[in-house]
């Protein structure tokens, strides 16, 4: 079944991963359909998503995938330490609430020459079942058609359905996008002993920054990244901590973005979202947060203490001055991304701060949504693969 | 405490008068509730009514909100019913609003039910009457009612199924009455009574004067593909013409405060209360074209939902009103549609 044979290597040597299709002829197929995407946008998604999505399927971007699990392609054929192969089918289970997540799980997966496995929401359109229809219906006949068509298996069941238990059973790799307890509860159902399960549940993010690394274009990348999801993202910002700021400075900090949202983020907000924004404003006012609304209502920039109570808004941002110690010891528990922009990231306080955190991810601001093999700390990618140790 | 209470409902406004008793309420709650007064830092008095501080009606949601001022004594809490998700409102209700706001749903309900007692017959269970310390809008709506009731008769076994009419109970009142005042949350008086009364039932009620007084929405019979038109004209059937469907309009935030649909299809505010329409996106107060409806009324005291900022569009219309109502008059056109949170798995 998995007669293809693509070379990897890095410094422990050569890896040999074995397909069931030509990689390169896939990666081409993905590529492909990029041009295609770029002339239409199925009424499913929203123009940033669909974006995401196109940039998402560039060659270098899916072969990074690859890279990161294997080491760089290479023409070498010796000294092989391993030899990976598709595990077996993945199940994987999507949220109801319309994440790109799916879609984007779906493509990474798809390299792994796995048979899938999706379960789509059932209270809600999602995007996976609109991406792969768009794709089996537009892509041209070949590896990536057929993979696609012959061992993608799409559907739509709630959660007391019987086919929930099937896929428990078949799979070998469990992935599941959804509250904790739509995880518990495929956990919970009989599966095969040697199967593993990954379970990216409740998130949060936030960004950290500091107001010496701040231009404009960062503060501009800050609004793009808040204002895709607002509040409903697991990777974008809950709260903005200005590091080692005060609270005048978080307010100035507040101010800048309330005057560049009209230039970064366009479009008239749905009328529930300008409504949610006048109830968050005045819940936040209520608390004792220094609050302005952004224009047309379309966002809640709150400026306060650390220490003031929350307040929700779909697009509601807090943002807040604190040390950096003080920042790390109010992160949520369920802590996923914190995107960055700290002037030197790469500087050795990070790395010890973030040993000592939960956090899944220290990122730039830009990249907090970037979806990738490794999600929430886990590797969720290569352990769709099955290894045979090759010694001389 | 104010005397426009005194005067009927519909009749000519004095909005001199009621905007000066709306900015000494909103002082009031100003002085007494430190979170509205952290909502409208540096209100003053307000020179018209769109300059009033109002609070988004979301917020009865998230946040306990009580006026605290001398003699005022705090009572039941008031919750709404939750259809729209995010939890109930819970309105604190005192003594002194509770009062004005049974003589302002009385004043408002006369006028389409008329004068007179007869059997109440409500489409809930007696269970729901029997909560420790708050009460549902289902049963605040029934209790409005009780001006004009002789008797209260509880007429499901299980509040929450429609399907668990006790017909019996409607028979034996039928027997010894000729008027009765019916009150149902609008999709359960479809599915218990519109849709599923049972041909014996027609048979006692056959022209018999009925008042149905219904609220709620119809967004469930919507769904049903139910109309008006539909709705009315099955309670109605076999009745004496001088039986009537009253839909009103309220919010367990507006206690107190009812808008019946008059007979040409208008909602009329009465003297003590008034209705503004905002866009949403700049808060402007817009004339005869859609927007957020914003209630204010003299009647809330416990607490500031004297003016609230709803999530139900609507539009005021200009000109008389073919029903002789002199009073404004809005339409009520639903609410905001609320599109699908898109995001991640946490939500």
């Amino acid at each position: 079944m998995s007669e293809h044979l693509a070379w990897f290597e890095d410094a422990r040597g050569t890896a040999c991963v074995a397909l069931p299709f030509e990689l390169e002829e896939v990666l081409a197929d993905w590529s492909a359909l990029r041009s295609r995407m770029a002339r239409e946008l199925p009424d499913a998604f929203q123009r940033d998503e669909w974006a995401y999505l196109l940039s998402f399927l560039e060659r270098g971007n899916l072969l990074g995938a690859f890279v990161q699990g294997f080491g760089a392609p290479t023409d070498e054929r010796t000294g092989v330490r391993l030899l990976a192969r598709p595990r077996g089918p993945v199940a994987i289970w999507l949220p109801n609430n319309v994440s790109l997540l799916g879609p984007l799980a779906l493509v990474l997966l798809s390299l792994t020459g796995n048979e899938l496995l999706l379960k789509g929401g059932s209270q809600s359109q999602d995007l996976t079942g609109a991406f792969l229809a768009f794709a089996t219906q537009h892509l041209a006949p070949g590896a990536l058609k057929r993979h696609l068509t012959e061992r993608v298996r799409y559907e739509v069941f709630d959660r007391a359905d019987a086919r929930n238990a099937e896929y428990a059973r078949r799979a070998v790799l469990r992935i599941v996008f959804g509250s904790d307890q739509a995880a518990e509860a495929i956990e919970a159902l009989p599966h095969p002993l040697d199967s593993s399960s990954c379970a990216f549940v409740d998130r949060r993010s936030e960004a950290w920054v500091s107001a010496a690394a701040l231009d404009e274009a960062l503060l501009e990348t800050l609004l793009k990244v808040f204002a895709i999801y607002g509040q409903a993202g697991c990777t974008s910002p809950r709260r903005v901590v200005l590091l080692d700021g005060n609270e005048a400075e978080a307010r100035d900090l507040r101010d800048r973005l309330v005057s560049l949202w009209g230039r970064v983020v366009k479009g008239e907000p749905a009328q529930h979202v300008a409504s949610s924004s006048i109830l968050g404003g005045q819940w936040a006012r209520a608390l004792g947060w220094d609050v302005r609304l952004a224009p047309r209502n379309a966002a809640v920039l709150a400026a306060g203490a650390l220490d003031l109570a929350p307040f929700e808004a779909p697009m509601g941002l807090p943002v807040v001055a604190a040390s950096v110690e003080r920042a790390a010891e109010t992160l949520p528990e369920n802590i996923q991304t914190i995107g960055h922009a700290v002037g030197d990231p790469t500087a050795p306080r990070w790395l010890e701060l973030m040993a000592r955190l939960r956090a899944k991810r220290f990122v730039p601001l830009a990249r907090m949504h970037h979806f990738g093999p490794v999600w929430d700390g886990i590797d969720f990618w290569r352990r769709s693969f099955e290894e045979v140790e090759l010694s001389p | 405490m104010t005397d426009l209470l005194d005067r009927p409902p519909f009749a000519a406004r004095d909005d001199e008068r009621f905007l000066a008793e709306m900015n000494a309420l909103t002082r009031s709650h100003l002085e007494g509730c430190a979170p509205y007064a952290r909502m409208w830092p540096g209100a003053r008095e307000a020179a018209s009514v769109a300059e009033l501080p109002f609070v988004h009606v979301g917020l009865f949601k998230h946040l306990a909100l009580r006026t605290e001022r001398a003699g005022l004594e705090h009572q039941r809490t008031l919750e709404s019913s939750s259809t729209s998700g995010g939890g109930a409102s819970r309105i604190a209700l005192d003594a002194l609003s509770s009062e004005l706001q049974a003589r302002s749903s009385r004043a408002i309900l006369a006028d389409f039910v008329g004068e007179g007692r007869r059997p109440l017959l409500v489409l809930d269970s007696v269970r729901s009457l029997r909560g420790r310390g708050g009460v549902s809008a289902r049963v605040a709506a029934a209790l409005s009612l009780q001006p004009f009731a002789e008797g209260m008769h509880f007429l499901l076994e299980d509040s929450a199924d429609p399907a668990s009419m006790r017909w019996s109970a409607v028979t034996e009142l039928a027997a010894e009455h000729d008027r009765l005042l019916v009150y149902g949350f609008t999709w359960i008086l479809w599915l218990a009574w519109g849709a599923a009364r049972p041909p014996e039932i027609d048979a006692a009620l056959a022209g018999k004067t009925i008042h149905f007084v219904h609220s709620g929405g119809w967004k469930k019979l919507e769904d049903a593909s139910v109309d008006r038109t539909r709705f009315d004209a099955a309670l109605l059937a076999g009745l004496d013409p001088a039986s009537r469907v009253v839909d009103f309009y309220g919010l367990v935030e507006q206690v107190g405060i009812v808008y019946p649909l008059c007979e040409a299809g208008h909602r009329h505010v009465p003297a003590w209360a008034e209705v503004l329409v905002r866009d949403p996106h700049t808060l402007e107060v817009l004339e005869n074209a859609a927007g957020m409806l914003q209630l204010m009324n003299l009647c809330a005291y416990g607490a500031p939902y004297h003016n609230v900022l709803t999530e139900d569009l609507g539009r005021t219309v200009p000109g008389a009103c073919p029903c002789g109502r002199t009073a404004r008059r809005f339409d009520l056109l639903g609410r905001i549609p609320k599109a699908e949170v898109r995001g991640c798995a946490n939500v």
